[in-house]
């Protein structure tokens, strides 16, 4: 016989549901978190030899064409797009990548971890387009300073105006002096080298899995469920707010309902929408599933080698080591670009190019490669794209997963304010490289396709007005004041910042919010 | 060779399986009296004991290799011969390691394209196609026959800088394609990575994973 009513229903356990599960337990509520997958434990991974897989690495054709971060050994941690599809429109292509599990995508993020500035969250401010935040960095910086210190997240005190500096681990490891010379030749543009911040977590995993659900349960006021998908949310008439949700057992079919006095969605961005959007409740505004937004991402954008290191012979300290170019674009007063906000991009240095930038084969493809052996330099840009409405998802009126829930369908495309970033960041890069001395073996200035950052955001966001925003600044719908959404679908604007410690932030005071109103008995 | 050693390895197995914990014997209890003599001899009683507990011998079956070699089925046989020539070309054998042709990649490649999506077959057919064709319209041989410096002229678009977006032409997009396949094939191969550990490391072989196992 299920415990009901909780006192908050939690869909999602990754980094948004897992903080918001350790919050209002925390603060003594009687939490159920319904998870859609299960969790991954020791017996789910081992060490193979890749000549051991069956298609060398090359893994399965075709399994999974939308996860190009998927290779034949991670397969089977991500969702199936066969069980769990979705569409696009045909020339509006989207890289959505998912994994359903306990801790969700916190298991597998690469632990880039930066805050927003008030260049995004007052980003109308500076430039006049969209909408800005309803906060500003100063009414999150409290979260952000007791959410990094559970991450562990290591870093340098930088004094970067859009980049905020934090609770850091210290980083006190030199700079690379290949990424040094760098900076230095883009200083004019107003680079400035910075360290990668990075959450250290447990040594092994800085997830939700291990850092804030374990907190939850030994309140012992949590229940966590796996292999529970939320078909929908449920709405008292009587009241107008939500009381529980319609989920289906992944493994039988079996159709259950959970009651509780409040709902908390946490199942990823773009999985809070659809069932938000599959309830069809919190849309009076009619922008739920609009301002679809994430960062473009080029991996690779710019390969060169230093000369100073190849052959394996580099002298100490010049390579072997990363480092984090935080948005310098649109940042000085009055400046003007071709386009409206900024980029970033991380630098790693060492290790040799790989193979397919060296025009040759056979022998002379390995003497070459052996003579750049531990001189690489390159560069992956992330950029912000600007939240639009017309970019947006909605419900396919014909294609449901395999429990019959209708699935989404996207409609986004990058417009010429990304290209000419991307386009800005490269023809950048190749100059400071150039005047560095490095050689440039490769450039490219086209993203992938939108979704391919795993960093999706928007199409629930917040704002002051009810008309223009999904959720207040407390991430609560505006519409049903027992319900909060605390994933990246709040987002206003991304910057190009990864958005996780920003998600976990939100979460926190969402959270802190809800516990104080439910104790108040406003909610 | 191989499906020999496969078979004693098989064989061998049941030999080692030696119960390590093995129940004491049963101490003889005397037989009770039988009311009458038998008229014809009967089997001796069966003793109720419980099983033995015996150690399972985790038996190690080996790879599909071990026992056979790849039937090719996706390539013609004129595609699969000019194919070959190309993976021999890409990566052939050096410094001690095996190169394409001793890691089995052309038959690797045959069943990876085979399965794969109709656009990636319609890449490799089209363009081996036009690498024999070319073959044939410059020097009247098939791709496989040709000599080395006229090999080196079909894969002049492989001197061209790799970009973000594939080249539309035929044979320019196959010798990419294949460029990274045959390598990847070679050095993800069970044949290149012992060659590897032979001469001495194993620096740009697949090496180990982690593997995610199938999540329920």
């Amino acid at each position: 016989m299920a415990e009901q009513p909780y006192d908050v229903l939690i869909i999602g356990s990754g980094a948004s549901g897992g903080m918001a599960a350790h919050i209002l337990t925390s603060k003594g509520a009687n939490v159920l978190v319904l998870e859609a997958g299960i969790g991954m434990e020791p017996r789910h991974r081992g060490l193979k030899p890749v000549y051991d897989l069956p298609y060398r690495g090359f893994g399965k054709p075709g399994r999974l064409s939308h996860v190009l971060q998927a290779n034949e050994f991670n397969a089977n941690q991500w969702v199936d797009e066969q069980q769990v599809p979705y569409t696009y429109a045909p020339d509006a292509r989207y890289n959505w990548v998912r994994a359903r599990l306990i801790g969700g995508k916190s298991n597998f993020w690469a632990r880039m971890s930066y805050r927003l500035s008030d260049f995004e969250f007052g980003g109308k401010d500076h430039d006049g387009f969209g909408d800005n935040w309803p906060i500003r960095h100063a009414d999150l910086a409290p979260f952000y300073d007791r959410v990094e210190p559970i991450f562990r997240v290591s870093g340098r005190k930088e004094g970067v105006a859009s980049l905020p500096d934090g609770q850091f681990l210290d980083d006190t490891s030199p700079d690379p002096g290949a990424a040094v010379t760098f900076a230095a030749a883009g200083k004019k543009h107003g680079m400035t080298l910075t360290k990668i911040r990075r959450s250290l977590g447990d040594g092994q995993l800085a997830s939700s899995a291990n850092l804030l659900l374990p907190k939850a349960q030994a309140t012992g006021k949590m229940t966590l469920v796996t292999n529970a998908v939320v078909r929908e949310l449920t709405v008292d008439k009587a009241t107008g707010k939500v009381d529980g949700a319609h989920f289906a057992d992944t493994r039988s079919g079996r159709e259950l309902h959970a009651t509780a006095k409040a709902v908390v969605l946490g199942a990823s961005c773009l999985e809070s929408t659809r069932i938000l959007l599959n309830s069809k409740i919190a849309n009076s505004s009619g922008v739920l599933g609009r301002y679809l937004h994430d960062q473009f991402y080029i991996g690779d954008a710019v390969v060169a080698s230093v000369p100073e290191a190849r052959g394996g012979k580099a002298p100490r300290g010049l390579v072997g080591g990363s480092g984090y170019i935080p948005r310098f674009r649109n940042v000085a007063k009055g400046e003007k670009q071709k386009f409206l906000r900024g980029y970033a991009f991380d630098i790693y240095t060492g290790g040799t190019p790989d193979a397919k930038y060296i025009p040759a084969w056979g022998a002379e493809l390995d003497e070459k490669l052996n003579g750049y052996r531990g001189s690489a330099f390159s560069t992956t840009v992330m950029g912000e794209v600007l939240p639009r409405y017309e970019n947006h998802v909605t419900l396919d009126p014909k294609v449901v997963d395999a429990w019959g829930i209708p699935v989404l369908r996207f409609n986004a495309k990058y417009t010429d304010n990304e290209k000419l970033m991307a386009q800005d960041a490269i023809d950048t890069i190749v100059e400071a490289c150039t005047e560095s001395g490095f050689e440039v073996l490769h450039r490219n200035a086209i993203p992938h396709p939108p979704g391919y950052s795993i960093h999706e955001l928007g199409t629930c966001r917040m704002g002051d007005d009810p008309k223009t925003s999904v959720l207040n600044k407390w991430n609560q719908s505006h519409d049903v004041k027992n319900l909060f959404v605390v994933d990246g679908s709040s987002f206003v604007t991304g910057g190009s910042q990864n958005p996780t410690m920003t998600i976990l932030s939100l979460s926190m005071r969402a959270s802190e919010y809800l516990a104080e109103q439910m104790r108040t008995g406003d909610i | 060779m191989k499906r020999r050693t496969f078979l004693s390895t098989v064989a061998v197995a049941p030999v080692i399986a030696a119960p390590v914990l093995a129940q004491p014997t049963p101490v003889q209890q005397p037989p009770a009296p039988t009311p009458a003599a038998p008229t014809a001899p009967s089997a001796p009683p069966l003793q109720q004991q419980p099983p033995a507990a015996v150690e399972v011998v985790r038996l190690e079956p080996v790879g599909h290799d071990a026992a056979g070699e790849m039937v090719p089925h996706f390539f013609t046989a004129v595609e699969m011969a000019t194919l070959t020539r190309l993976s021999a070309v890409l990566q052939p054998a050096l410094n001690g390691r095996p190169g394409a042709i001793e890691a089995d990649v052309p038959a690797f490649l045959d069943f990876l394209i085979g399965q794969s999506p109709a656009e990636r077959q319609a890449i490799y057919r089209k363009g081996l196609a036009g690498l024999e064709q070319q073959a044939q319209s410059q020097f009247k041989k098939a791709f496989a026959a040709i000599e080395a410096p006229q090999v080196e002229t079909l894969m002049a678009p492989l001197r061209q800088p790799w970009t973000f977006i594939p080249p539309t032409d035929p044979i320019a997009r196959v010798l990419r394609e294949a460029k990274a396949d045959v390598r990847t094939a070679t050095t993800n191969s069970r044949e290149f990575n012992a060659g590897g550990a032979a001469a001495g490391g194993g620096r740009r072989a697949g090496g180990m994973g982690q593997y995610v196992y199938t999540l329920e």
